[in-house]
């Protein structure tokens, strides 16, 4: 009885979508109408995501089934380095599972571009986001569909607005000393971005002198925040994400976007050869760059990449701050060296 | 006990009818066993140790043969990196044993009031994960903000706090607060087991309570204090959760540390197995030392069940036994969960205490909203009672075949049994990747690899348990059965597994619960679709998540407690902190 009851609803539910379906449909151009066309006859997609944390993502993938009934997305959330494991084994065994992969760690995509395992396609809502960060593979081989900063947050209760750093040299000044984080670029790709950009602006120096300050080294970015929370430390080089996240609880944190630049870290996505849902697949990576993929991101604090969207209280768009951004190569050239100077200089 | 047997065989027979005649039968199926028992050790712990050699000998890239991955695991910083896991191992055992022999001597031996407290004092110690137990701490006795940093600078005016955890006496005394359960398990099991006979000697003679435990007691549980501080030692040094949360803020390089970076991109799983090697060496030594150690005064250990213990009278002393005790589990248990508790219940915790800042909130989103972390939890308790079924069932298969003599190379299957002892967590976690990720297995990513991992880690428990449960149980009973005409599988499946019911359900939890706070094989193994409650906390902990990330501990440990009490209700107290 009760399975014949669910059998029920799932077809009511079929049909209701069906209808929905068709006036989507309506609205769509050409080219997304083609790809949905496609992309319903392959009934889902696969994302491999290091982007946001397990359930943004999974919201993203629901709200793609609802713009797009009828294509199912299953989101399997992971960090980078186990997405990009999952993926090679994946592709070693000849069978890939993931059609769309997505990645904070940009050195993947130069591994399997120079390999031949990612197809071609550029997103045609790519030419809508903040400029800055389209074109990023002029190839076209992948597409940003995320970007973290980093940038300054400190604790409200101990720290005033006004006395707070606002540039990275400040927070090397002695006056910080015993109160600064900061993240390990051999445990943390967002640190090691960061890295790049600060020796390219003001030289290894720069480390030398803020490690005078005697500056308290977490594994991931993110161990910041816990520690302005607990008071232990008052100023930090953290990611503005999980600083509003927290504030947005009530805690007393806040963000401080450095004149000389936030340091923007790109996480591009692209299809996988060989992918079973090539159609789905593209359509995902358009609907990731669209404006409800991008309200959903900001909603969660996630930095917007359509410049239209309003960023939460206390958070800048992407189009409203100095941002500096090493690119690909300079991080590939500079990373390996950094880890190691990193080493020697905090004396790990 | 052996009246509880008797009364067993009595009635077995007489449910079992005579059939065909058994000692063909019974030679069959104890040859298959055999075969058996050892296919599945040689799957779960030759084939992982064989591929790690291999693969530290393999190029990442092409696969070829090449000796690159030593020179770039043992670069300087490598070796420094054992050097300090090897004294911050050492240094965490002896701690350990300053924490858990008094009180398992107080435990077993002394009129020490509110024993069942304690002991579900150091159960709560025990199945704390270590790592959630450092964060807590960092609560406590971060140098500026700490609890007890703030009181004293209150009390004092001082202007700095009185203790600093970020250092090596900070990492290794948070290490030490949740490895001595271990210490602690091992030595009362062996002090409940000494008869007291020789004690009473030495007191006849004129010896002192003091000189009477230190010339007597103490050289009587040696052996087992030895193979507990062995224990606590390897699992220092696969320990990566408490190094990741404290050691790295205070500079201190590690070896789990250095593995972990050498799964950051690029991969290089092949320099890790190479590093990973010398481990086995270094842990097949202390097995060595510890024979060596021992091995002219084996006769020690064969007292059996103890009879006609006595308790010592402490008189006044017991209180400060108690009290002792009690310190203890505060610094372990209590402490650090009130820390937790207080953000576990907050909206936001960094506005410390107060009416309107308290919520049940965290504890509604992880257990209503987010379907992630109930299925996280569920994934917890599944795959840990699958590998703890999987062990005891395996435990008691060779501990059988090796107490009963039915196969020549018995010794080589306690080998095997207890090799996994040998080999810490994370350097299995990488073998188990190695043999079982890539086709034709292909199981990366799946519930079977844990699942697998977990019984592979934890089997040494659940064999020595029954190995020491099958001791107590005297053969004769079965063999009656098998006069009577029945097979060897029947009288195991008929006598003797009845009887050791209550033993095999305590290896039952003492498999399930380290299972389930299991981090370092974990955290190489788990899919997208196979999270686990210990990965999950660390992930929440990288988000900066600290609201939920408490509420989580606090749910994974009010529900091992409640497994735990289900536990005591069913096979009464003693089962839980016993090996037999």
């Amino acid at each position: 009885m009760i399975r014949t009851g669910r059998r029920i609803v799932a077809i009511l539910a079929a049909v209701c979508t069906g209808v929905l379906g068709i006036s989507t449909a309506a609205a769509q151009s050409d080219h997304e109408k083609q790809l949905y066309d496609g992309a319903r006859k392959e009934g889902q997609l696969t994302w491999y995501t290091a982007h946001y944390d397990q359930a943004l993502a999974t919201k993203i993938g629901k709200a793609f089934t609802q713009k797009y009934p009828g294509v199912q997305a299953n989101v399997i959330k992971a960090t980078a380095q186990v997405s990009f494991q999952r993926l090679l084994q994946d592709i070693k065994a000849g069978q890939v599972q993931s059609d769309v992969f997505s990645s904070t760690d940009v050195s993947h995509f130069v591994y399997l571009k120079q390999k031949g395992d990612l197809e071609k396609y550029v997103p045609e809502n790519e030419r809508k986001i903040v400029a800055a960060f389209q074109n990023v593979d002029p190839d076209g081989f992948s597409a940003v569909t995320w970007a973290g900063l980093v940038a300054i947050s400190y604790n409200r209760d101990k720290v005033h607005e006004a006395e707070a750093p606002n540039n990275w040299p400040i927070l090397a000044d002695p006056k910080w000393t015993g109160k600064v984080a900061v993240g390990d670029p051999n445990f943390s790709g967002m640190v090691g971005v960061w890295t790049v950009a600060m020796a390219r602006l003001y030289g290894w120096d720069y480390f030398k002198k803020l490690n005078q300050g005697k500056p308290l080294i977490g594994r991931s970015i993110d161990d910041s925040v816990t520690v302005l929370n607990a008071g232990e430390r008052v100023v930090a080089a953290a990611d503005p994400a999980p600083t509003l996240r927290s504030a947005a609880k009530g805690n007393p944190l806040a963000v401080i976007y450095p004149t000389d630049g936030a340091v923007a870290i790109i996480g591009p996505s692209g299809i996988i050869k060989g992918a079973k849902s090539p159609n789905a697949g593209k359509l995902f990576l358009e609907f990731l760059l669209s404006t409800e993929a991008a309200k959903l991101v900001a909603e969660n604090f996630e930095q917007s990449l359509r410049p239209e969207v309003t960023p939460p209280p206390g958070a800048k768009s992407l189009a409203e701050v100095k941002i500096v951004r090493p690119s690909i190569e300079e991080i590939a050239k500079d990373l390996p060296a950094n880890k190691e100077r990193w080493k020697e200089t905090f004396g790990m | 006990m052996k009246l509880a047997a008797s009364e067993g065989t009595a009635k077995g027979p007489a449910g079992i009818r005579p059939a065909r005649p058994g000692p063909l039968i019974g030679f069959d199926s104890a040859l298959l066993l055999w075969l058996l028992a050892v296919a599945v050790l040689a799957l779960l712990v030759l084939n992982p140790l064989l591929r790690l050699v291999i693969a530290s000998f393999q190029a990442t890239e092409t696969g070829e043969f090449t000796l690159a991955n030593y020179p770039l695991a043992y670069s300087p910083r490598g070796v420094r990196a054992l050097l300090n896991s090897l004294f911050y191992s050492g240094a965490v055992t002896v701690v350990a044993a300053l924490l858990a022999l008094p009180i398992a001597w107080a435990m077993s031996r002394t009129d020490m009031p509110g024993k069942a407290f304690v002991r579900a004092l150091v159960l709560g110690a025990f199945i704390t994960p270590s790592y959630l137990g450092a964060v807590g701490w960092i609560l406590l006795a971060g140098p500026n903000a700490g609890w007890i940093n703030r009181v004293w600078m209150g009390l004092t005016g001082s202007q700095s706090g009185l203790l600093d955890i970020y250092g090596f006496s900070g990492l290794v005394f948070v290490t030490a607060l949740y490895g001595f359960p271990y210490m602690f398990v091992f030595t009362a099991d062996a002090l409940d087991l000494v008869s007291s006979e020789m004690e009473e000697a030495a007191n006849i003679l004129g010896a002192g309570m003091l000189r009477t435990t230190i010339r007597i007691t103490l050289p009587l549980v040696l052996p087992a204090i030895l193979g507990g501080a062995i224990i606590t030692f390897l699992d220092t040094m696969a320990l990566f959760g408490t190094p990741a949360i404290i050691a790295l803020p205070a500079r201190i390089n590690v070896m789990t540390l250095q593995l972990w970076q050498f799964f950051e991109f690029p991969v290089r799983a092949e320099a890790a197995a190479a590093y990973a090697i010398p481990l086995i060496l270094i842990t097949c030594l202390l097995f060595g030392a510890r024979r060596l150690l021992l091995g002219r005064r084996g006769y020690v250990t064969l007292t059996g069940k103890g009879e006609g213990r006595t308790r010592m009278r402490t008189g006044p002393w017991r209180w400060v036994l108690l009290g002792y005790s009690l310190l203890v589990c505060t610094l372990a248990v209590f402490l650090p969960f009130a820390a937790l508790a207080q953000a576990a219940f907050s909206r936001a915790w960094g506005r410390g205490f107060s009416l309107e800042n308290l919520t049940l909130g965290n504890f509604e989103y992880l257990l209503f909203q987010q379907f992630n972390a109930r299925q996280t939890i569920l994934h917890s308790f599944t795959y840990s009672a699958a590998a703890a079924c999987l062990a005891v069932a395996l435990g008691l298969a060779i501990a059988y075949i090796v107490d009963r003599r039915l196969v020549p190379f018995g010794n080589a299957l306690t080998l095997l049994a207890t090799a996994p002892f040998v080999i810490p967590g994370i350097v299995l976690a990488i073998g188990f990747y190695a043999a079982y990720a890539a086709p034709p297995f292909a199981l990366y990513g799946t519930a079977a690899i844990l699942v697998l991992a977990f019984t592979t880690r934890f089997l040494p428990i659940a064999y020595v348990n029954c190995l020491a449960a099958l001791r107590a149980i005297n053969p004769e009973m079965e063999e009656q059965v098998r006069i009577l005409g029945c097979g060897r599988i029947k009288a195991i499946a008929r006598v003797v597994a009845p009887l050791l019911k209550k033993s095999l359900a305590g290896s039952w939890l003492l498999v399930f619960i380290p299972a389930t706070r299991e981090l370092s094989t974990a955290i190489f193994l788990v899919g997208a679709n196979t999270r686990v409650v210990s990965v999950m906390l660390l992930d929440l902990s990288e988000d900066g998540n600290f609201e939920t990330l408490s509420a989580l501990g606090i749910i994974l440990l009010a529900s091992t407690i409640l497994i735990a009490l289900a536990g005591y209700k069913l096979l009464g107290r003693d089962v839980l902190l016993r090996k037999a």
